[in-house]
């Protein structure tokens, strides 16, 4: 995973250096410069072959009738039609919002917290920490794998282990994924346990702060608390607002697990109908891939606004205090 | 889903140093290949009009089911290969879960299999989109026998007067019971011809005696809903609209409710579990109630995942709104380049002495009624045996075959599940649940 390189990435947001200074190359570099595109082309033929090309197919299909049987020559323009039916005419479509944000709005601040947490713990220096980070990365390892959501419902179903726990305590447990009231909450936390890669970020950003940060708050006179505060939260900003983007759109993408938990339903009654598996019905279920692919364009266009709206709410509260004063 | 994962990486770095006239030729050449992209994949999608039977033919077969199935479907493909040495085949089989998911997709892409198995769920959606192969003219022809099939069986696969699926085998609707139950607690079996309301009664005494629930709660499920339907003079679908109203669905439901609030069937989560799982785990093989409702050639396979002994009777009500259903058909790809050995392979498939022999009733009874007559009698295992006596007591019983389902069926299925299931957990009267039901199918089939 790329992850892990990231943090940096975005804490050096400087002018673009190293573009600048190629600018002045001229003709004289052009045969380098096709060798660099043979050179990237299996990423570039990856990249528009796997990735490009379809999202542009996918876009044009979004105006379409495009029932996946009928071959692409044989499609039918239908303007907006299906952005429209979207917005206005297809209740399960804003149940489905409605049901991914309460998701994102609830397991992504719960994962970042526990993510946060056990990386405070983990970030000292007893016997055996690596043990520890390495067991608590583990869920995150399984990542959004069918095997862990099965084991998931067969934990949380009425006769499962989670129950059976429950039962020591004298406490009668509830049929939690099979109840409309809980099966989205057996979800979230399904996700808030897999903290597992943000917490390594956090990890390694906390490693950054330089000590004698510390140092200087404790002669201060300033006790745990203060120290988070003042010193440990402005300078993980950046690797907390990391963390936040990625988390987020991970949230929005949740799949797999209510794929499996409903038996690609969304079920019981529409309670786990993430965006995404709606998304899947529409086009593989119902066989309106234009509809889906719409649906599919307003996703991504919603991710990235989100996405814009935390960028510009960064300069608020994320500091980049090595940067700009180190070099 | 790609758009949602795409933001990876903007454009290669190294763009701005190119010159205008290499970034141009660049520039035409993506594009070159944006638009031929499409075009290769429709012509793929459209090509194979011409038969090109001599010769080696290897073809494809996609079909759905469980390990036995797969054993059997490759004995009887294996069998045709050795009466026909130059035919070979790619089979691919998987479970019923995705299936349709996968036909889809590969149709999409140009690269559908010659030869695969459908349902009346899925029937309708193809050859109303022309994938499927107007079998008529082979069945004029004889090349496609049909003769020994019952009529109402074969024309189950007429869509739009094509001929788009021949019958695999047959089947009905069943009320798949735990036999050992009954007798542990000295308890009835149900009979075939019982009312609703007596099936209900029935059950609400056995879930007393027995303390088990003695019926699914089949509101969520269409098959049920159907016979009900037929039985009030009603059904699913009449052309292209909806054959029933709004008010027949809310006294379906309030049938329903009456019998949860009796007691007779699981409570509302169990319920769920057994519309949301497959045939492995119906709840009475999962001991979690008495009855289920499935299709009756489905006896064997439940009978594997339990040990206690099952029984099964006709749906509840007048068994003449039964019909010889078929259980599942084969289709031929409208653009498959074999089409005659395709339709020849089916031929085979269904009418076939040895054939039909090896694939004996796991598709449900073999539509040719010398054949079946000839399996019933030399059939062993005693499940396979029950469901082969109680499907063809029924058949004498057979009410007229309805339409196949229309365009849309498929949701029309899950909204009725939706909404049977809102009433089941008590979050809308079973008014209200029917109101949302039917709003839901007209969009669907609209």
């Amino acid at each position: 995973m790329a992850l892990t390189t990231a943090p940096g990435r975005t804490a050096r947001t400087g002018p673009a250096g190293p573009r600048r200074t190629r600018r002045g190359a001229g003709r004289a570099r052009l045969g380098e410069g096709l060798a660099g595109y043979v050179f990237l082309s299996p990423w570039l033929i990856g990249l528009m072959g796997v990735t490009a090309i379809p999202m542009l197919l996918s876009l044009w299909l979004s105006f379409t009738d495009y029932d996946i049987l009928t071959p692409l020559t044989e499609v039918r323009w239908v303007g907006l039609a299906n952005y429209e039916r979207m917005f206005t005419a297809d209740p399960s479509y804003w149940h489905a919002v409605r049901v991914t944000l309460t998701f994102a709005l609830v397991a992504v601040p719960l994962k970042l917290a526990a993510a946060l947490g056990v990386a405070l713990l983990l970030n000292r220096t007893w016997r055996g920490v690596g043990l520890f980070r390495g067991l608590f990365y583990l869920p995150s390892l399984l990542g959004g794998s069918v095997a862990l959501a099965i084991v998931w419902v067969n934990m949380f179903n009425r006769d499962g282990a989670f129950n059976s726990f429950l039962a020591v305590f004298g406490v009668e447990g509830l049929p939690w994924v099979s109840d409309p009231d809980w099966a989205l909450e057996t979800l979230m936390v399904l996700a808030v346990w897999q903290f597992g890669a943000p917490m390594v970020i956090f990890l390694a950003g906390l490693k950054q702060i330089p000590t004698e940060l510390y140092e200087a708050a404790a002669v201060d006179g300033a006790g745990t608390w203060r120290r988070f505060r003042a010193v440990t939260l402005p300078m993980l900003s950046p690797v907390i607002f990391f963390n936040l983007v990625l988390e987020t759109i991970h949230g929005f993408q949740g799949f797999t697990a209510a794929f499996v938990l409903s038996n690609g339903t969304g079920g019981p009654v529409d309670s786990t109908l993430m965006y995404t598996l709606k998304l899947y019905i529409s086009g593989f279920t119902d066989l309106e891939m234009g509809y889906a692919s719409a649906m599919a364009w307003v996703f991504l266009v919603a991710i990235a606004v989100i996405t814009a709206v935390f960028f510009s709410t960064g300069r608020f509260w994320v500091h980049y205090s090595d940067g700009e004063e180190d070099r | 889903m790609h758009p949602a994962t795409s933001p990876t990486a903007g454009m290669p770095a190294g763009r701005n140093h190119r010159t205008p006239r290499t970034r141009r030729r660049f520039l035409r050449g993506l594009a070159a290949v944006a638009l031929a992209a499409p075009l290769a994949l429709g012509a793929a999608a459209c090509g194979g009009d011409e038969a090109a039977d001599d010769g080696p033919v290897k073809l494809s077969v996609f079909w759905w089911g469980g390990d036995a199935r797969a054993k059997l479907t490759e004995d009887a493909l294996a069998l045709y290969t050795k009466k026909h040495p130059d035919v070979t085949f790619e089979k691919t089989w998987q479970a019923n879960q995705g299936y349709f998911d996968k036909l889809a997709t590969l149709t999409a892409g140009g690269n559908p299999p010659d030869l695969f198995q459908i349902d009346d769920n899925y029937l309708a959606e193809y050859a109303g989109r022309s994938t499927t192969l107007d079998l008529t003219s082979f069945k004029d022809s004889g090349k496609l026998d049909v003769s020994k099939f019952p009529k109402s069986l074969w024309q189950y696969g007429v869509v739009d007067g094509k001929l788009a699926g021949v019958a695999a085998g047959e089947n009905t609707q069943g009320l798949v019971y735990n036999k050992t139950l009954l007798q542990k607690h000295g308890l009835p079996e149900p009979t075939t011809g019982m009312s609703w309301e007596q099936h209900i009664a029935w059950a609400e005494q056995v879930a007393k005696k027995a303390k088990v629930p003695g019926t699914q709660d089949p509101s969520a499920d269409y098959k049920a809903f159907w016979v009900w339907l037929r039985q009030q003079g009603k059904d699913l679908y009449k052309g292209t609209e909806l054959g029933f109203t709004a008010d027949d669905v809310t006294r379906w439901f309030e049938l329903w409710k009456g019998a949860r609030d009796r007691g007779a069937t699981p409570t509302a989560d169990v319920i769920h579990e057994g519309n949301a799982t497959d045939i492995t785990k119906q709840l009475v093989v999962t001991g979690k109630a008495a009855t289920s409702w499935v299709w009756a050639n489905q006896m064997p396979d439940l009978k594997k995942n339990t040990k206690d002994e099952l029984g099964v009777v006709a749906y509840p009500g007048d068994p003449s709104a039964q019909w010889a259903r078929a259980s599942m058909y084969w289709s031929v790809f409208k653009g498959s380049k074999h089409r005659d050995v395709a339709v020849d392979v089916i031929n085979f498939l269904t009418n076939d002495p040895e054939a039909v022999a090896l694939l004996g009733t796991d598709r449900g009874l073999p539509s040719n009624l010398d054949l079946r007559a000839k399996v019933s009698e030399t059939a062993t295992d005693p499940a396979m045996k029950q469901s082969i006596e109680v499907e063809s007591e029924l058949a004498q019983k057979f009410g007229e075959s309805p339409q196949v389902p229309i365009k849309g069926h498929s949701k029309v299925r899950s909204e009725l599940t939706k909404a049977a299931e809102n009433a089941q957990y008590g979050r809308a009267t079973p008014a209200q649940a029917a109101q949302q039901f039917l709003a839901a199918c007209k969009s669907a089939i609209g």
